[in-house]
This record gives structure tokens, sequence and C-alpha cells, in this order.
């Protein structure tokens, strides 16, 4: 992305397509109108909104929840290839950046799927091809027959000399979380230094990814406290946050859960989410608050893209929000599946 | 034990009273036996009655946490996760015995996994997976435990039964016919003796009379 172009004329066209699919989201009125219905109702609604086709097509492979839950994934990818398609230059290679870690979480689908004897058919169910890799390149991978040849296929991407380093460790200890987290890590790393390559916009986008990257170290810390991991968790945390990778190693073996909060509210960085760290302090499961992080994420990043309206913001938000439009839908008719209560689902949605 | 099939004779009876004191002392051993089993049997039913209580609440959290994951991640997500995990839990059977009766003991190993074994990243995750993983490994766990205290109960009550029936059998029926059989033959001893006497009354009688 050296070639960055300035030229604000791709911007306003991409940004423009991209407020009026915004608008066409489903408003919070029918989420709550969702909240009474029953599950074929809630079928029903979907397949009369921008759901209709995935619905049609599936309908005869899928039925009940599964149809919902793979149409409204289809949706998506297909979503994500079109915003592909018409953003153009600069962009076009940022969002596809942006767009790669569902790349990460495909291909690691298929690895597993395949280190573990899954059928290919099975495997294939749970691909949401919303990334670069397209549905073609990731039947083709899952039509090899081994990790090794699976990597192979790989070669020429970018996801490529990670792989390359980390699989045969993988492959010795039988676990691919090492090589998913080096991933994540390497995502992150191209991410910020093509945020940082004179993409506008690019500047006020950085400060957003230092807080998902922030949340992220913060909540693996947790995460890592809870599950009573102990030793050296630097291989865990993504660098380049605003906590530096040997201050999260010192703040994650502190042993009083209240000097381990009041360690990470210190950080300038997290003042944002002071309160939300007042939360973990009281107890309340990680789960709940990354769903309240996740509401602050999307309202900050909406506050972005309206203050920096001709940038790359405005198509982030809109892949972010198309994102939780479609994990909006799917918890509504999981939980209902499950009888949950309509006041538990609500608390799960990003509205 | 048919009375006709008894033999009168001094020997039977003998051996008749022998067999009624070992029937006795055997029906004292089992009736000790069935009261400690019994007694057992009360100790593993109170684990057992806390096992179920147990095994209901981690039941229900993890189907409360599964729901809460595929309504957080997608069944999507929850199935992408779980294909991580290669490793099943290991079972060790071993037996010991409660006053003779074999149980299992079950040790499990590599139910538990610490966040780092479990074989999924920690960056593409999220914290529901975690807490949704954990609530499964407590269900097996506690399945497990459950397995081993139900086994141990089923097999008790098994014995208390059987022991039951023998002590029963002891008590109502061989001991009494035992008895019976021994009582009928003093009895036939007593009245053959009486016989005899009778008889040699009579020869005596006889015999003066013909020599008077």
């Amino acid at each position: 992305m050296a070639d960055v172009s300035t030229r604000l004329a791709p911007y306003v066209y991409v940004c423009t397509r991209m407020r009026v699919r915004k608008a066409k989201l489903l408003p919070r009125e029918d989420y709550l109108r969702m909240l009474n219905m029953s599950l074929t109702e809630i079928t029903r609604f979907i397949e009369e909104t921008e759901y209709k086709s995935e619905i049609d097509e599936l309908g005869s492979s899928f039925s009940g929840i599964d149809l919902v839950e793979v149409a409204l994934s289809w949706n998506l990818a297909k979503e994500y290839q079109k915003i592909l398609e018409i953003t153009p230059g600069a962009l076009h290679l940022f969002t596809q950046s942006y767009l790669r870690r569902w790349d990460i979480q495909n291909f690691l689908t298929i690895l597993r799927g395949k280190h573990q004897g899954v059928a290919a058919g099975r495997i294939k169910e749970v691909l949401i091809p919303a990334g670069k890799l397209d549905r073609e390149f990731l039947d083709r991978l899952l039509t090899e027959d081994s990790v090794e040849r699976i990597t192979e296929a790989m070669r020429g991407k970018r996801l490529y000399p990670v792989l390359e380093r980390e699989l045969p460790g993988a492959l010795e200890t039988k676990s691919f979380a090492r090589l998913e987290n080096e991933l994540y890590k390497g995502f992150y790393s191209e991410l910020l230094s093509d945020v940082k390559s004179g993409v506008k916009g690019g500047s006020v986008f950085l400060a957003y990814i230092r807080l998902e990257i922030d949340f992220m170290n913060v909540r693996n810390l947790f995460r890592l406290r809870s599950g009573a991991v102990e030793g050296d968790i630097r291989d865990l945390m993504i660098p380049d946050g605003s906590f530096s990778i040997d201050e999260l190693q010192r703040i994650a073996v502190i042993e009083n859960a209240g000097d381990f909060i009041d360690e990470i509210q210190k950080k300038a960085g997290l003042k944002s989410i002071t309160g939300l760290l007042e939360d973990l302090r009281n107890h309340r499961p990680i789960h709940e608050i990354e769903i309240e992080l996740t509401r602050f994420m999307l309202a900050e990043m909406e506050r972005l893209s309206k203050r920096y309206p001709v940038s790359i913001c405005p198509i982030l938000v809109y892949l972010e929000k198309k994102k939780y439009e479609v994990q909006n839908l799917r918890a509504l008719a999981r939980g209902k599946e499950s009888n949950l209560p309509a006041e538990r689902i609500k608390s799960y949605l990003v509205v | 034990m048919a009375l006709k099939d008894v033999k009168p004779t001094r020997s039977e009876l003998i051996g008749l009273k022998r067999k009624i004191k070992l029937s006795e002392r055997g029906y004292n051993i089992l009736k000790m036996k069935r009261d400690g089993l019994i007694l057992e049997f009360f100790k593993v039913l109170e684990e057992a009655k806390n096992s179920r209580g147990s095994l209901q609440e981690r039941y229900n959290r993890a189907v409360e946490m599964i729901a809460i994951a595929n309504t957080f991640e997608g069944a999507i997500g929850v199935k992408a996760a779980a294909m991580s995990v290669k490793e099943t839990p290991e079972i060790t059977l071993k037996q010991k015995n409660i006053m003779g009766v074999v149980v299992p003991e079950i040790e499990s190993s590599r139910v538990r996994k610490g966040l780092r074994e479990r074989g999924y990243g920690l960056l593409g995750t999220s914290a529901v997976i975690d807490e949704t993983a954990t609530a499964f490994e407590e269900l097996v766990e506690e399945i497990i435990k459950a397995a081993e205290i139900e086994t141990t109960m089923k097999r008790l009550l098994n014995e208390i039964e059987h022991t039951k029936r023998r002590v029963n059998a002891l008590e109502f029926k061989v001991i009494p016919e035992l008895t019976e059989a021994s009582t009928f033959i003093k009895m036939r001893l007593d009245e053959m003796e009486r016989e005899e006497l009778f008889r040699l009354k009579k020869i005596k009688a006889k015999s003066q009379k013909a020599e008077a």
C-alpha cells in the first residue's frame, strides 16, 4: 500500500454507497419486535429482508435454526465480497487487509477439521468466506488431504510466512493454538502498518485499532487469570498496544485482583473503558463485559465515521455494523431456540 | 427337606444338629453382613444424593453456557472452536472391596484442561468459549464421579437383596426344616426306643410265662 491515492473521488463514491447500505440495515425497533416473536416468525421476518435469496437458496439443504444461521453467514460473506468489488485501489487493499481475520478463521477451521478427520462437507458448513479467500479457494483447500498440503496451497498468500514458520511446531505439539495466536498477531501488525501507510482516515483509525488491541490484551489477561495460567504469557499478547509486552507480563503475575485491575486502569490509553474495568472488579462475567465493549467500540467507530465522513471510517463502520446485524439476528434465533428469556437475549444484542 | 426322606437314625440326627449349628452361624454372619451393607448403602446414598444434585446443577450450567455460546458466537463459532480438541479424557477403572462387594473406582485424567492445553488460540476466541469449555469439563468430571457412586450403590443394593434372600431362606426355610427334621428324628428315635422297650417287656413276659 505504498502508492496510496489521496484523491477524494473514490472515497466519496465508496463512502456514499456505504452510507446507503448502512441505512438499509435493520433498525433497533425491528430487533425489539423480534424479541417477542417465535423462531418461525423470526425466520419469516428475516426472509422478508435482505436475506431472502440466501434463505430460499439454502431452504432445501437446511432447516430451522441452522437455515437461519447458515443463511446469515452466507449473506455476510456475499456482502463483504461485494464491498471488496466496489472498493477501488488503496481502499480495496485496506478493506481486504481488514477482512483478513475471516481468512484466518476459515483457514484454521479447515486445518483443524482436516487434522481431526472431519468430513469436508461438515467443515464447509462452518466456513464464512467473507475475506480474501473466496469460496472456490476454500473448496480447493477442502479437497487437500493433509495439513501440509493445505498449508502448501496457501503459498503466495499473506498468511503463508507465519504458517511456514509455525506449522512444524504445531504438528509436533498437535495443537494449533500457537499458530492461531501468531496469525492474529500478524494480522494486527499488518493492519497497523497498512493504517500508517497513508490511507485517508488511517491516523484516526490507528487509535481505534490500538484500543481494540488493548482491550484484547486486557481481556486475555483476565482469561488467563481465571484459567490459572502461570508463567510466561508474552507469546499470548498482541504487541503495539498501549502496554508493552513486558508490562503485560508484569501485570499478569500480580496476585491480588484489586491491584491487578488498578495497574491496568493506570494506563492513560484505557481511560475510556474505565467503567468496564470497574465491572470486572465486581466479578461480572467477562463475556458480558465483551458485549459492552463491542457496543462501546461500535459507538466510537460511528463517531469517527461522522467526524471524518470521507475516509476509511464509513467503510469500516458499515463492515462492523453488518457483522453485528448478522450476529444480532443469530443471537435472537439461537436465544429463542434455547428458550432464553427475552431480556437476556436483549442483553446480548449489539444495537 | 420332606420328612419322608429323612432317615430316623442317630447318625442322621448328629448330622442334622451339625447342619443346624452351621446354618445358625451362617444366618448370624449373613444378618450382620446385611446390616453392615445397609449401613454402607446409606453412606453411599448420601453421597449419591449430593452427586445427583451437583450433576443436575452442572448439567444446567453447561446447557446454559452452550446456549449463551451459541447465541453469542453462533453454532458455527462453537463448532469451529470444538474442532480444536482432539484428545479425549482417559478413564482408569480400578476395583475396591466393600464387605465382599467388588465396586469400581474410576479415576479420570485429562478432563480439566488449562487454557493453553485446550487447543484453540486465545486471540481468535472469546471468553464465552472458555466458560463453556470449563462448564462441560466440570460436567464430565461430575458424570465420572456420579458413575462411580451410582455403580457402587447399584452393586450394594444387589448384594443387600441377595444377602436378604439368603438370610430369609435360612431363617424361614432351612433352619425350621432342619429343626423339624431333627425333632422328627428325635421323636422317631424315642418312639423306636419305646417300641423296643415294649418288645423287650413282651418277650420277657412271654419267657416268664413259658417258664411258669
